[in-house]
């Protein structure tokens, strides 16, 4: 079941007097349970796609379909009941709040989109003990590894109810094999819980475990493999 | 529900700290200068409260309780006849000068009366009786009044005016605004003491009216029968004399000013900490936004963190001020703190701090999310 659906979705720059067009016209599509993987080099405005998708940033153009729902994409100030309802994050910088425990990060992001008491308590469980981390719900950030941190941001995207998550780099401040371990952690969990999952990366290793990759290269999407 | 203001706050202890301590001084500076002034202003009043008296007459344009003017005693007999009055004396508020046992010469202001007790006056004695008063040449002394003229006792004599005078009994927490000790004589010694200017005279007639009398009634009455003499109701007489103080000694302006630094100065440190939480926390902010938060939500945080630290603020405060009492009570000063002001000074320091975090909810609303991607 198709959960996003961008067509056509250009964003362009202003730099002092001069314009940079950084997508030309960016047609995309996720489905749950599905693993998408977006390559490009730096600058080639994969950060710029996810954050319109993620409705975190407004698009110059274009149609952005979020669960048969069409957004303006235009007027991103209006964008957070989406972000609420349908989208987890999960960042290179992990995000985590510093001064709460692993399982109050994930409660505190359940508050938001609506969760109370006990039934919030409960789902953070569920998804802490998903990621592995039943036993260190009560450290703070600061006494995790980055693995550790990152399978905590994992745990606060999948939280709820969001049918789609993006990660942005999510190996990026990882060793190679917390990397591997938090990759095959979205894998399985994309697919348990049916939730469609696009990973923006410079980490070769994602390909493994994506069901499609597609590149951006001079601001249009290019499908690689599948 | 995860209180991550609270936690937030709580992280930083030190700053924290720092700011409950800068909104604490801002208080104590403020409940201090304030209770002081309002401690100061009941002493310009107290016995024009105390004293069971519907109206005042005096000369025209007496400023102040303290500052009577002579006029002939003979103006009593006027009002006593107007319908409604219960009864009306003359009351002498003079200055004596007291020669200590040291050598050392001070001044009393003294409150004269035919018949304390049909007046309930002085309203506070702790030994004596102030009825013995008219029977020889005796005085009531109020304690305070050791703190300038030494140790005292009831049987001890001081000469007034050049008269030795027997102290009968001593009273509390009769002060005047002015800070000289207070003392309590006889009608007819005190004109006595200061022949020359009191001769006949008296400086206020007090007025009690009967439960059925109109006050409007019987004040116009006295005013046409003594048309060169002013008459104000108790409420407006205090009023009076606290206002003399607040204007003319530019009391209120200094009050005003001490006050508004101190808000200044509570509201600087804590929109200060507060910025610059709010700056090291950006990337946070930008997660709540980027989770589904609203600006309503992270500016709500934002206040959350400033009422809390402006109500611990104000309890620490609330403890420096009366933790000061003893002292100032050691230095025979009085500090007023009411509940209402308490209260008063709470709301103002809760909206002054909520103020404060202004800039930070400006910072915040200009937020943007897609902050949380880069590094």
């Amino acid at each position: 079941m198709t959960v996003l659906e961008a067509r056509d979705v250009t964003k362009t720059y202003r730099e002092g007097p001069h314009e940079v067009q950084v997508l030309r016209g960016v047609s995309l599509s996720l489905s749950r349970g599905e693993v998408v993987a977006l390559e490009g080099p730096s600058g080639s405005g994969k950060t710029t796609l996810l954050c319109i998708l993620g409705c975190l940033l407004g698009a110059g153009g274009g149609r952005l379909t979020i669960e048969g729902r069409e957004v303006d994409v235009r007027r991103p100030g209006r964008l957070w009941s989406i972000r609420r309802r349908s989208i987890g994050f999960v960042f290179q910088q992990y995000n985590l709040f510093p001064s709460l425990t692993a399982m109050e990060n994930v409660v505190y992001a359940l508050n938001i989109r609506g969760w109370r008491g006990a039934r919030a308590r409960r789902e953070a469980e569920r998804v802490l003990d998903a990621v592995g981390l039943s036993q260190r719900r009560n450290f703070r950030p600061r006494d995790l590894s980055g693995g550790q941190k990152q399978r905590v941001a994992v745990a606060r995207a999948l939280a709820g109810a969001a049918p789609m998550i993006l990660a942005d780099e999510p190996t990026g401040n990882l060793d190679s094999d917390s990397g591997a371990q938090v990759l095959e952690l979205f894998r399985s969990l994309a697919r348990q819980e049916n939730r469609a999952l696009l990973i923006v990366t410079h980490d070769p290793a994602v390909r493994s475990i994506a069901d499609r990759v597609v590149a951006i290269r001079d601001g249009s999407v290019i499908p690689l493999e599948s | 529900m995860v209180d991550l203001a609270l936690k937030m706050l709580l992280d930083e202890k030190g700053r924290f700290l720092a700011t409950v301590l800068g909104v604490g001084f801002a208080v104590a500076l403020v409940l201090i200068q304030v209770g002081l002034f309002f401690g100061l202003l009941e002493n310009a009043s107290i016995t024009i409260e105390k004293l069971d008296a519907d109206l005042w007459v005096m000369a025209r344009n007496t400023a102040n309780v303290d500052f009577g003017n002579p006029f002939p005693e003979t103006y009593v007999q006027r009002v006593r006849s107007i319908p409604g009055v219960a009864r009306a004396d003359n009351l002498i508020v003079w200055y004596a000068v007291v020669a200590l046992p040291t050598g050392a010469k001070e001044s009393v202001i003294y409150y004269a009366l035919e018949d304390f007790g049909r007046w309930a006056f002085p309203w506070n004695v702790i030994e004596g009786r102030a009825a013995d008063l008219r029977r020889g040449r005796f005085v009531m002394l109020d304690e305070s009044a050791q703190r300038r003229f030494g140790p005292f006792a009831v049987g001890d004599s001081r000469e007034f005016q050049g008269l030795s005078l027997k102290i009968i009994g001593k009273t509390r927490d009769a002060r005047s605004f002015t800070t000289n000790p207070m003392a309590f004589l006889d009608y007819q010694l005190a004109q006595r003491l200061s022949a020359e200017e009191l001769s006949d005279q008296t400086t206020f007639i007090i007025v009690k009216l009967e439960p059925w009398a109109d006050v409007r009634t019987v004040r116009a009455e006295i005013e046409r029968r003594l048309p060169y003499n002013d008459v104000h109701t108790r409420a407006e007489w205090t009023s009076i004399s606290r206002r003399y103080w607040i204007e003319s000694t530019g009391l209120g302006l200094t009050i005003f000013l001490t006050v508004s630094l101190g808000a200044l100065v509570g509201v600087v440190i804590v929109a200060q900490t507060l910025y610059a939480s709010t700056t090291e926390h950006l990337a946070e902010f930008g997660t709540i936004k980027a989770l589904g938060g609203r600006d309503i939500d992270v500016c709500g945080l934002i206040a959350e963190q400033a009422m809390f630290a402006a109500a611990l603020g104000f309890a620490l405060g609330l403890v420096l001020t009366f933790g000061l009492d003893p002292l100032l009570v050691r230095l025979d000063m009085k500090m007023a703190v009411t509940r209402g002001m308490a209260a008063l000074v709470f709301v103002a320091t809760q909206v002054l701090c909520l103020s404060a975090s202004i800039v930070s909810f400006r910072k915040v609303r200009s937020l943007d999310p897609a902050i949380v991607f880069r590094g």
